[in-house]
């Protein structure tokens, strides 16, 4: 495997889900590169398209959700080889465009090459089957991935039906393999379970959440992936026991030198792991840039704004400021043709009624927002006026805003 | 708490249930009209003759005497004589207990195998016309009442296409398969499952239609669970994930409902033999009350009750086993 170039590179990629009530446009051109072995943090508030990001990597999305463009270019000269014959035109030196392969090779991506975990360790796992089991499964179905490849086009990837019959019937039919079950029982060590011999035997309602989490990281690991995506994994857990489960992916990282791709709105965990970060709103990374430069000189207000609304333990800088308003709607008719965030930014301009200026897709390491703000520094003159979005928008000066408004409005009547 | 005293408890608390019924069917003789003297002595009979007879059937005495003879005698085994055929009634009973068993188990696994596969595919292909389907058969088969559904099977069938027989069946399932073994003769063993056909496709559609309607709206809940996610996540096939993880977790308050399924039909399956002339409890249970034949009504209704608790137990073991989060306590 070559040491250049990132091992993601994920351009413009676009998810949507097709609903009863229109077409959400929960991720719509998001750009990132992330390097073999950094951390990368995607920090946004709920709503923001973080987990729908991660689960279009992972080819996860359910109905009523698809990705609808884009690209997902992974790096992996094994990939490439074994995958060239059959889908030449997702094939590219050593990158491998994710979205052009069939699904049934990208199942066997996960696990092996991408791997996750969840944010609610209680409910992710499945309660009527003993921890140790569900590991060793995983264990199971990515050895199956990786010596026969060829197996894992079948529907059953050679399980057998009436070998899962069996094991409802008798309980010493078990489903997974000695070996599998030993590896299972390794990496609860591995993650630091005590009595991983016992603990495997347990099921989930007898874990508790932080051991459960720990769990899950070894799960993850039962693949050995290059990539691990945490979703939010800290989330449902104790502030101590968050400690805990970061410092495992901690040493995670260091000893394997794995890729992790973080998925959360919690700027403290960011700050702890990432090397670089993406400030997510509306579907859309905003800011882009190396950990340092984000958190120390944000440019966009968002981020700004996100950073200024967590406590700070050092000084007491007075009051927290919220970003005013609320997360917009993602609804395909109703975002507006400008900045996503003007209607809640302190330093709008007019400018923001346009469409700001897409991010580089490359420069991996530089400094980037998808911003004016980027460009040049704010102008107190064409700064919008307050309540500029609260309704009188069609008062406003600017005619263009107000007959696309208007359109919005008839469009709504139209429907009624 | 042991798997055995477990069982030990629930048999116990089974006991008293029995116990319950005993009593209610017993006291169901004193709360219908009509003396049983009046079907089994002539039509003409002297009040001595009357006398006598109540005498002889022990209706003379006093209520709870009769009670304590009648446990007494249950203990025993003995449900007393059949007014009309002069046997024992425990007899006419146990002879028909395989009939109705094979019935209902013949019906209950159908429909397991019909519908719980039907069910899975209709969750998973969701709004597609497998999934209409099998929506609309579940639909169609909880409306269609049972004495319908087979007088329709045995006019289409059996009188028109000729296909199947009608009505009481020659041999049992044991007798059929110790020709089988015996004999090498599968003359019997045929003319079993020709005979099984009818009545258990007519027993089963309901039960089948409900299932799937539980298999369905169970497997859909359990699909949209964190934990489906996460096996997708870990390269699991979507067979394994369907089957293994989302099935198993549905199949748990299906297990609760098929208990008791299977519980009614033993002793729902009335109509159902009525209409077959299926020589089970059900027909027996007719014929009984119409000459009003006390101990065998008595009996019969208590050994559909003693099914129904062990089903009960059976299913609240199973349950156990199928969830680890509830303990046998």
């Amino acid at each position: 495997m070559t040491r250049n170039g990132p091992i993601l590179r994920v351009e413009g990629l676009e998810t949507r889900f097709f609903t009863e009530e229109g077409q959400v446009n929960a991720v719509h051109g998001v750009d990132m590169e992330i390097d073999d072995g950094e951390v990368f943090g995607v920090v946004g508030e709920s709503g923001s398209g973080k987990s729908v990001t991660a689960l279009s990597l992972l080819g996860l999305l359910e109905s009523p959700g698809r990705v609808t463009g884009g690209e997902i270019w992974y790096r992996s000269a094994e990939l490439a080889d074994s995958v060239a014959e059959e889908t030449p035109t997702a094939v590219d030196g050593d990158y491998v465009n994710l979205l052009g392969l069939p699904d049934r090779v990208r199942r066997t991506l996960r696990g092996t090459h991408f791997s996750m975990i969840f944010q609610d360790p209680m409910s992710s796992f499945n309660p009527s089957l003993t921890v140790g089991e569900q590991i060793a499964e995983a264990v199971e179905a990515q050895q199956r991935a990786r010596s026969n490849p060829r197996s894992v086009a079948s529907r059953t990837q050679g399980y057998g039906l009436s070998q899962y019959l069996m094991s409802f019937v008798s309980s010493s039919r078990k489903y997974v393999s000695e070996e599998s079950r030993d590896r299972a029982v390794e990496l609860l060590e591995m993650v630091g379970i005590p009595d991983p011999v016992l603990r495997a035997e347990e099921y989930p309602h007898e874990y508790s959440g932080g051991m459960l989490q720990r769990a899950m990281v070894a799960q993850a690991l039962a693949g050995e992936p290059n990539v691990l995506i945490a979703d939010e994994p800290t989330t449902a857990l104790d502030v101590t026991i968050q400690a805990q489960v970061l410092d495992l992916l901690d040493e995670i990282q260091a000893e394997t030198g794995m890729t992790i791709l973080i998925i959360t709105h919690n700027l403290g965990v960011v700050a702890r792991m990432c090397d670089r970060v993406g400030v997510m709103y509306a579907g859309e990374i905003v800011e882009r840039g190396a950990l340092a430069d984000v958190f120390d000189s944000p440019v966009h207000p968002y981020t700004q704004g996100l950073l200024g609304s967590v406590p700070d333990l050092g000084g007491s800088s007075g009051r927290l400021q919220p970003i005013a308003g609320n997360v917009p709607s993602l609804l395909d008719h109703e975002m507006p043709d400008r900045c996503y965030f003007a209607d809640r930014c302190p330093k709008a301009m007019e400018a923001c009624l346009r469409k700001p200026p897409e991010l580089p897709v490359d420069g991996a390491a530089g400094h980037t927002a998808k911003c004016y703000l980027a460009e040049e520094p704010f102008d107190e003159s064409t700064a919008l006026p307050d309540g500029y979005f609260e309704g009188g928008s069609t008062d406003a000066a600017d005619p263009a805003d107000a007959s696309g408004a208007a359109e919005v409005a008839s469009d709504g009547g139209e429907s009624e | 708490m042991s798997q055995y005293q477990f069982l030990i408890r629930r048999g116990l608390q089974g006991l008293l249930v029995v116990w319950g019924v005993v009593t209610l069917v017993f006291l169901l003789r004193f709360m219908t009209p009509g003396s049983p003297v009046d079907f089994v002595a002539p039509l003409d009979a002297s009040p001595e003759l009357r006398a006598q007879i109540a005498r002889n059937l022990g209706l003379d005495q006093p209520i709870y005497v009769q009670y304590a003879q009648y446990l007494g005698g249950l203990i025993q085994g003995d449900m007393g004589y059949s007014y009309i055929r002069g046997r024992p009634a425990s007899g006419i009973i146990v002879s028909r207990i395989p009939a109705t068993l094979e019935l209902a188990v013949a019906a209950t696994v159908v429909a397991i195998i019909c519908s719980i596969p039907l069910g899975v595919l209709s969750a998973t292909r969701r709004h597609q016309p497998t999934d209409y389907a099998a929506t609309t058969f579940s639909l169609v088969g909880i409306s269609t009442p049972n004495f319908w559904l087979g007088i329709m099977l045995i006019m289409v069938v059996s009188v028109g296409l000729g296909i199947l027989p009608t009505s009481r069946r020659p041999i049992g399932l044991i007798p059929a398969i110790e020709l089988l073994i015996f004999q090498f003769e599968t003359v019997g063993i045929r003319a079993w499952i020709a005979h099984m056909i009818l009545p258990a496709v007519t027993l089963g559609t309901y039960f089948t239609a409900m299932i799937v309607r539980l298999t369905r709206s169970g497997m859909l809940d359990q699909l949209g669970q964190p934990y489906v996610e996460a096996a997708r996540a870990k390269g699991l096939p979507e067979t394994l994930v369907t089957y293994k993880h989302a099935l198993r977790n549905t199949m748990i308050p299906i297990i609760t409902v098929l208990g008791l399924q299977l519980g009614s039909l033993i002793g729902g399956a009335v109509i159902t033999e009525f209409v077959f002339n299926w020589p089970g409890l059900g027909t027996l249970i007719i014929d009984a009350i119409r000459v009003r034949d006390w101990p065998i009504i008595q009996g019969a209704l208590i050994v559909i009750g003693i099914g129904f608790v062990v089903i009960n137990i059976v299913v609240d073991a199973l349950y156990a086993r199928l969830n680890p989060r509830v303990s046998l306590e």
